[in-house]
């Protein structure tokens, strides 16, 4: 399996460490972040998008744009039904997304996910990411600003 | 020439952050694993206050509210009480709090516009670099790639800027600034000549060219730095107000990544993502918490 960068942003380095390690290190940040029960993922314009997340799996990746004001995600998804469709979501900026152990080669192109969306209200295949779950099973998240602090104190100096 | 001059104050300021780093500004132990020194590493956080502040310095790289969340969290603004004037403009302004990527005339959402100055360090003042020359400071932002000058050279501030006469200055994104040392630890920042297309607040809260913010950035210890800014502007507010308090800590490393607005991303985002979504300015917001990072 190719190597992921994803724990760059979390202060270890990727190189030479195995799957396993990499769990070890990344799935408690995460998990951590879900027990809260937070709601996950939120900016501005949250009206535009519905209030629980839509579960997709077996999307597959076409497209990801590492980029600013928010990275996107496109992929393909294969309803119940037999109809595909083309999906975009979005996550945050990069170097907030890097604080979530998200980074430039996260995804690529091919890779099978399951996308869990909160799905625009306008109907378009469209919508904010709560999170992502990838082949290896890393859950990847995006997150809001109730979510409490996770990295050090957030009181003032006296 | 723009591009020497970006390059002359970036190596002047490196210079001076590398004369800075002491052995009381430690980072966090972060395992065995060799960083590189091209890399910011948000999550390696400085830890302790370093030892007393330096005096009259406010040089070094700097992680500011937003950049991790080991940012001491100050206090937000005040609402501003509008004057009609005021009130008028603001209800020409369409926030993306509420009306989304689709439907905000935010120029810095939907075309990359400058935030300039105050919102600049208010919304976006993730990270910087300070640099002192003889006879200014420079703030070097991270968001935007932009820089501020702060004249100390005893210089008063313009009287005239944006007006008619033709000794009028041009009005400027982040506006003309002159800074003095209060004392050993208080640098107190005057600015005014502010482009009146630039919002204050997030919510579009409105100036006028001839606006007055004062900062007080004071340096707390070695490793820790705080701002309090207050604006007034009596053709927009009826009293002044604060615009919050804003702490920033050291980075270990002294080095901070890159983040622009670039048109074409931004493009490409309210293409295939904002515009589709829609504008909902009357609903609800569906989940808490959203807007105020601005991620």
């Amino acid at each position: 399996m190719r190597s992921r960068s994803v724990l760059v942003a979390v202060g270890v380095d990727g190189e030479g460490m195995t799957m396993n390690m990499r769990a070890h290190v990344f799935v408690p940040i995460v998990a951590g972040l879900l027990a809260m029960g937070a709601p996950l993922s939120a900016h501005h314009g949250d009206a535009a998008y519905a209030a629980t997340p839509k579960e997709m799996k077996g999307c597959v990746v076409t497209e990801f744009s590492w980029m600013n004001p928010h990275s996107l995600i496109k992929f393909d998804y294969k309803t119940a039904t037999g109809e595909l469709q083309h999906w975009t979501m979005e996550i945050g900026s990069p170097p907030s997304m890097a604080l979530l152990g998200w980074s430039r080669t996260t995804l690529r192109a091919g890779d099978v996910i399951t996308a869990y969306v909160y799905q625009a209200k306008s109907g378009v295949a469209v919508g904010r990411t709560n999170k992502v779950i990838l082949a290896d099973g890393t859950v990847l998240a995006d997150r809001d600003d109730s979510t409490p602090s996770r990295y050090g104190t957030t009181e003032a100096p006296k | 020439m723009r591009h020497a001059l970006i390059g002359a104050m970036m190596a002047l300021a490196a210079a001076l952050v590398l004369s800075t780093v002491t052995a009381g500004q430690a980072a966090r132990p972060q395992g065995a694993q060799a960083k590189s020194p091209w890399v910011y590493y948000p999550l390696d956080t400085i830890v302790g206050d370093g030892g007393p502040a330096p005096k009259r310095d406010l040089s070094g790289t700097w992680a500011g509210p937003g950049s991790t969340d080991a940012i001491p969290r100050g206090a937000a603004a005040e609402r501003p009480s509008l004057t009609p004037l005021g009130q008028q403009v603001m209800s020409q302004r369409k926030p993306i709090g509420r009306f989304g990527p689709a439907g905000t005339n935010d120029p810095s959402a939907r075309f990359c516009d400058p935030l300039g100055f105050p919102l600049n360090f208010i919304y976006q003042n993730r990270a910087m670099s300070v640099s002192a020359m003889p006879n200014r400071v420079v703030f070097l932002l991270q968001f935007g790639g932009f820089w501020r000058e702060v004249w100390t050279d005893g210089r008063p501030l313009p009287a005239k800027v944006g007006g008619d006469d033709r000794d009028s200055l041009d009005p400027t994104y982040m506006g003309y600034s002159v800074g003095r040392w209060e004392d050993d630890y208080n640098f107190v920042i005057d600015t005014t000549g502010l482009d009146e297309r630039t919002w204050v607040l997030r919510d579009g809260t409105p100036h006028s060219v001839m606006a007055h913010v004062q900062e007080r950035w004071t340096r707390v210890d070695r490793n820790t730095m705080k701002v309090s800014m207050t604006i007034d502007d009596p053709k927009m507010f009826t009293r002044p107000f604060s615009l919050g308090t804003y702490y920033y800590r050291w980075v270990p490393n002294q080095k901070i990544n890159e983040w622009l607005c670039v048109p074409s991303e931004t493009l490409k985002y309210l293409q295939e993502q904002g515009d589709p979504a829609g504008s909902y300015p009357d609903a609800e917001s569906q989940r808490p918490g959203g807007g105020g990072r601005g991620r």
